[in-house]
């Protein structure tokens, strides 16, 4: 018979944060709290210039238009 | 008040008969829809595929109008309204506004779905999915399109009815939870939409029965992009939404600040609907400065929102693994997480795939200038298969993951099949449309039927890595077919054949 | 600490974290410079799609476009009119239901003023393998100052969808170093 599962966020959801360690999330800079996420997005940002002043290039090469 | 409530063992919502019944129907309609529309695409596929080239010319446009058809209006609208319930009625503990109009308005739906589908097989609407005047299909696709759109646009005021009903009757405290919120974004963006739906389908039904002697070309491109382009927009913002559902769901996410998560979707409100400019860039009947202004969603600001929303939805799962112990360098909190729940990584494959590739092909490509060297190239699909499928599509089937036990009350069948689904669909997606990207710099069309240009007056000869291309972006394709084929099995079969719902061994 | 599927408590309108104000300013810095790109582009750029741009009815354009092939008309190139007009001419170019008319016949480093146009359907110019791309739409000239910038001989492949034969609809251009000396007129294959 077909194997059943269920995902685990139902079977094992993610515990409470415990209320200390939020008071303390609430005052400290985010910047040191996400560092992961800021490092994703600046690899995100420099992967958009690279793309977007690549078609700027590509854009000079055709013949002059307008 | 008709119908009773149940209370959700695992959410401790309190869910109304109505809202259960409706979110299944709409998620089974959206289901066959993705079937119908991934059969189509597979076809398709084989046919611009050229070693294979299976479909003769006019079975080819005609599967290429059923395949945008089923996937970017019946699919992923009948999967929305499903939303717009859960997000309404279920998640404030709230009973669904008047049920019996949301169910009328349901099958009318399914109607003008029916009427269109019928249309569309039978040849008598080779227009493809934009139907662009002075193309005309049968007078009946048209009319199927006007009572779809009446049905979801009658959906939409339900789910504002919804809201006020759950503020009036204080079914929750304080302000709706920003799932809520960001769905009701896509309501306004959709009444937007639908709007301008009205005011091109219903000329275009008149012009085909005779009534109107013409619906200038230029004018039909504008109006139908303020549906169509509006339309994509939804997706995002009920993408968005899903993605703040599926951190909470899976993983606990925090929401690190409600200003500038709810702020980001008000922007998308005030901005998003001017880029349907960025179809029209290259066309004759627009200016510069219109083409400048409104391409770039006045200065960008709705991309802004984008960005705004790459960072925040990250980081609320960032800064909730982070309190709950995972703090061991720059990633345990993403290596740790649980890359098993196929919601999970079905939602970050589809952060990534939809910014990365997606978002920068589609923005770098709204650029008036740079649009000369994109238009009508394999490129625009390539962007748009990255945001739609790859983002909006697959975050929905991860959603599917939790649909499944918590409306459905079944376990998921074919559990090992599941859990690599999302592997399968996303990797498939990303070389498909990576792929299509490349093709169309070396200008390959989209929309066309035979790149060899065997029988035409003159010959084309494209750069001998075209074909190359053109391999890998089938077998990507191919692969994705792969992991939608067992999303469907696994989502059929749990539903109608699947084991209820147990937990700690107990039937819930 | 709440999920998004919770009613934030209390007052949520409250003072962003460091790290979000600066991804903020980073992004809007970011789409600042993305805006500034295209005014930049019509100043200092070469390539642009602003042209000359008219209403027209689709008839009195086929007319003008044939009145043009009749003047300038040098040969005939796959059953098409191969015309070579002089440098600084206004040329036109119909796109119709499954053709590019005439071939053109154009010269390095000239400049002309193309006209786009179409009899019936939406038609897309797209020429190959350059890859500019540009809307032809019925009723409407779209007037565009080219200047070609290689030799070659290229294709114009339809990239808009226009019915059963849209995959046939195949045009010619040509891109000469000087005068070739032939006579407009002139009948025959140059």
């Amino acid at each position: 018979m077909s194997m059943h599962g269920l995902p685990r966020g139902i079977t094992n959801p993610a515990p409470p944060i415990a209320p200390a360690a939020a008071a303390a999330a609430e005052t400290k800079h985010a910047g040191a709290q996400t560092p992961g996420t800021l490092v994703l997005v600046f690899v995100f940002l420099a992967a958009f210039i690279l793309y977007y002043f690549v078609n700027w290039k590509l854009l000079s090469f055709i013949w002059r238009i307008g | 008040m008709n119908g009773t409530f149940r209370t959700c063992p695992v959410t401790r919502l309190k869910v109304h008969s109505a809202a259960d019944g409706l979110i299944k129907a709409n998620a089974v309609v959206a289901t066959v829809a993705l079937l119908v529309g991934g059969i189509a695409a597979i076809l398709v596929l084989l046919t611009r595929w050229q070693v294979v080239h299976l479909l003769p010319a006019n079975w080819f446009y005609r599967l290429l109008t059923i395949h945008g058809m089923n996937m970017l209006i019946f699919f992923i609208l009948f999967f929305e309204m499903a939303i717009l319930y859960f997000a309404s009625a279920v998640l404030l503990n709230s009973r669904v506004a008047t049920p019996r109009l949301a169910w009328a308005s349901f099958w009318l739906m399914v109607l003008g779905t029916l009427i269109v589908e019928w249309n569309m097989f039978a040849g008598k609407a080779d227009v493809l999915f934009t139907s662009y005047v002075p193309l005309r299909a049968n007078s009946w696709y048209y009319l199927g399109v006007i009572l779809f759109a009446v049905g979801a646009l009658l959906v939409v005021c339900i789910f504002f009815g919804t809201l006020v009903i759950a503020k009036r009757e204080k079914t929750y405290t304080g302000s709706v939870p920003l799932v809520t919120f960001g769905a009701a974004t896509a309501a306004i963006i959709a009444v937007i939409t639908l709007g301008h739906g009205a005011a091109i389908y219903i000329p275009t039904y008149l012009w085909s029965l005779g009534i109107l002697k013409s619906v200038d070309a230029e004018m039909y491109r504008l109006v139908w992009w303020g549906l169509g382009h509006s339309s994509q927009q939804i997706n995002v913002a009920a993408m968005v939404s899903v993605w703040y559902l599926l951190g909470a769901l899976t993983i606990g996410s925090v929401v690190l600040n409600e200003k500038v998560s709810r702020s980001a979707f008000v922007l998308y409100v005030l901005f998003i609907s001017m880029a349907s400019a960025h179809h029209l860039l290259v066309d004759p009947g627009f200016g510069p400065a219109w083409k400048v202004w409104n391409t770039s969603y006045a200065m960008y600001l709705a991309v802004l929102a984008s960005m705004i929303h790459g960072f925040t939805v990250p980081a609320g799962m960032e800064l909730g693994q982070r309190l709950r112990g995972l703090t061991k360098g720059l990633f345990e909190w993403l290596r740790k997480a649980p890359w098993d729940d196929p919601a999970f990584s079905s939602m970050i494959f589809s952060i990534i795939i939809f910014g990365f590739v997606g978002g920068i092909t589609g923005v770098t490509f709204g650029t008036e200038q740079i649009n000369i060297i994109a238009h009508n190239t394999l490129r625009v699909p390539g962007h748009f298969h990255a945001t739609v499928v790859a983002g909006t599509a697959l975050a929905f089937m991860g959603l599917t993951y939790y649909v499944i036990p918590l409306i459905f009350r079944k376990q998921v069948a074919f559990w090992p099949l599941a859990k690599i689904q999302p592997y399968l669909f996303a990797i498939g997606m990303l070389v498909f449309a990576v792929a299509m990207t490349f093709a169309g710099t070396f200008g390959v069309p989209r929309r066309h039927f035979d790149i060899s240009f065997s029988q035409a007056p003159f010959d084309v000869e494209f750069s001998p890595a075209v074909d190359l291309i053109m391999g890998v972006m089938a077998i990507g394709g191919l692969l994705a077919a792969v992991g939608g084929g067992i999303y469907i099995l696994v989502t059929v079969w749990s539903v109608f054949f699947g084991k209820p719902l147990e937990l700690g061994g107990k039937r819930v | 600490m709440h999920t998004g599927m919770e009613s934030p408590p209390g007052v949520w309108w409250k003072p962003a974290h460091r790290a979000e104000k600066l991804w903020v300013a980073v992004a809007f810095g970011w789409c600042l410079v993305l805006f500034a790109m295209m005014p930049f582009w019509h100043l200092k750029g070469g390539q642009n799609p602003s042209g000359v741009r008219h209403t027209v009815d689709p008839q009195a354009f086929m007319a003008r476009t044939q009145e043009f092939i009749n003047t300038y008309q040098v040969g005939t190139e796959g059953g098409i009119p191969v015309v070579e007009p002089p440098p600084g001419s206004d040329i036109y170019l119909i796109g119709m239901m499954w053709s590019w008319r005439p071939v053109l016949r154009l010269q390095k480093g000239a400049e002309y003023l193309l006209h786009l146009s179409s009899l019936d359907l939406n038609h897309g110019f797209s020429l190959l393998p350059l890859n500019i791309n540009f809307q032809v739409v019925p009723g409407y000239d779209y007037g565009l100052r080219v200047t070609p910038t290689e030799v070659g001989d290229f294709r114009i492949v339809c990239n808009e969808f226009c019915g059963i034969g849209h995959h046939l609809m195949v045009g010619r251009v040509i891109v000469v170093d000087g005068p070739t000396g032939a006579a407009p007129g002139a009948g025959g294959t140059p």
